[in-house]
């Protein structure tokens, strides 16, 4: 499952992308999780994260909202939170490491950026999953506007012809890129797709596209 | 995934959810081509069909496999977590499945956009297997093997479509050369994409064993991925 690690974008575009994960391992620190998943999501909502999410569940919509997909987290769980910024970062890493609840905590983004986040807070690179990036039959894929979109959802849940539609929206006035990034969010069921990001994107592909 | 004819208004709302165009129009009613259909349940969940006419038909074996690889949200019974993956990198804080001098390999096919059919899956199984690789046997895919030792897969899931499918093992850092050479031959053999992905543990100061094999092979490496950062507890102590 790695969900998180193919996110493709500039780096500029991707200095404001950062997903944190934390998840218990079977058979080790998994019995009494879910109160500790839970404690993660409120330390992320007071950080800052702009959105959090369950991937054994379903995100916010799918639930019912924020409360229930903090309320609902089970024991074997892997949960999400979404960040546009570094400086949130940090200071969900702060906690984290004060808390220590003693379950696995993995960060998604730039590695020089989560790197200096990890000295910041005296935190520990331990290991870490590299991309090698796409091979076979690349023909085949959209463009990398495209891309940029729908790999923040690494299930591909984020369709080629849900972006296509929100960028004609866009374009033609019918929603807001902040709209059509919350529409774009809604098929991400682990939540980690970010509409901050996203509705930068977007903004950005309707105006290339226009001009 | 079916869809009423009878009853499907024409509308299209549907179309845009699927992640791999297996909906179309056809004489004014939407109309899902079966064959191509992951079962990933997108549309069901999202499309909010006016008339209701969107329906999960009884998955039978060897379809169920589409569901277990396509749809997030189904719990796949080998690794017990949702998703096509096992706790790999993410857990290794406190697991040490890849400890220092081995790395962890994933290909991950099918990703992104395209979905992958078995019989992609096996080519490059087959290929890889000559390292005498060990697959990751909490892999759902792994399971789909009727021989791990070489990467046969049964035959009667070949033709199945999946959203994406993970070969997952873990491998001898100096073998890495090897397997880039094997990669970069079967992929030009396959109809689908693979996105490539390696775990590895970071060296005390801070360099990554890794780098000088992607370099020394030229390959392109992404300046984002995932950082563990060794919050876990019980944590894992390397002899």
């Amino acid at each position: 499952m790695t969900h998180t690690l193919h996110r493709v974008g500039t780096e500029e575009s991707l200095s404001e992308d950062y997903v944190v994960l934390i998840m218990p391992s079977k058979d080790i620190n998994h019995e009494g999780s879910g109160s500790k998943m839970r404690r993660f999501f409120e330390m992320a909502l007071e950080a800052g994260a702009i959105k959090i999410g369950d991937a054994r569940l379903g995100n916010e919509y799918h639930q019912g909202g924020v409360e229930k997909v903090i309320e609902n987290v089970e024991d074997r769980a892997v949960v999400h939170a979404v960040f546009k910024q570094k400086d949130s970062l940090i200071k969900l890493l702060t906690a984290l490491k004060e808390a220590d609840l003693g379950l696995s905590v993995v960060v998604s983004g730039l590695f020089d950026q989560v790197g200096q986040c990890c000295r910041n807070v005296g935190l520990e690179k331990h290991t870490i999953n590299q991309s090698l990036g796409r091979w076979g039959r690349t023909d085949k894929l959209p463009t990398q506007e495209i891309l940029q979109l729908n790999t923040m959802c690494g299930h591909g849940m984020v369709t080629v012809g849900l972006i296509e539609e929100v960028i004609a929206d866009v374009k033609a006035g019918r929603c807001t890129p902040e709209e059509g990034a919350e529409r774009l969010f809604h098929p991400c069921m682990c939540g980690i797709f970010n509409p901050f990001r996203a509705a930068r994107l977007l903004r950005e592909t309707a105006a290339a596209t226009t001009a | 995934m079916r869809i009423d004819s009878d009853d499907c208004s024409g509308c299209g709302q549907c179309i845009p959810y699927c992640p791999v165009g297996a909906i179309s129009m056809d004489d004014d009613v939407s109309e899902i081509d079966f064959d191509e259909c992951t079962e990933c349940g997108n549309c069901l969940r999202l499309a909010d069909c006016p008339v209701d006419a969107i329906w999960q038909q009884e998955l039978v074996w060897p379809r169920t496999i589409r569901s277990i690889f396509s749809d997030p949200l189904t719990i796949a019974e080998e690794s017990g977590i949702s998703g096509r993956g096992t706790e790999e990198m993410k857990t290794n804080d406190v697991t040490g499945r890849f400890q220092f001098g081995f790395v962890g390999v994933a290909i991950e096919f099918g990703r992104p956009i395209l979905g992958a059919r078995f019989y992609d899956i096996e080519k490059v199984a087959r290929a890889v297997s000559v390292l005498g690789v060990e697959y990751e046997k909490k892999n759902p895919t792994t399971s789909l093997m009727s021989d791990p030792g070489t990467g046969k897969f049964k035959s009667d899931v070949l033709p199945e479509k999946v959203l994406s499918a993970i070969l997952e093992f873990k491998l001898d850092l100096k073998k890495l050369p090897e397997l880039f050479a094997i990669l970069k031959k079967v992929s030009k053999k396959i109809e689908t994409v693979f996105s490539l992905d390696i775990a590895t543990r970071v060296n005390p100061d801070g360099s990554i064993p890794t780098a000088p094999f992607i370099e020394a092979a030229g390959l392109w490496v992404a300046h984002n991925g995932k950082t563990n950062v060794a919050l876990g507890r019980p944590r894992y102590l390397e002899d």
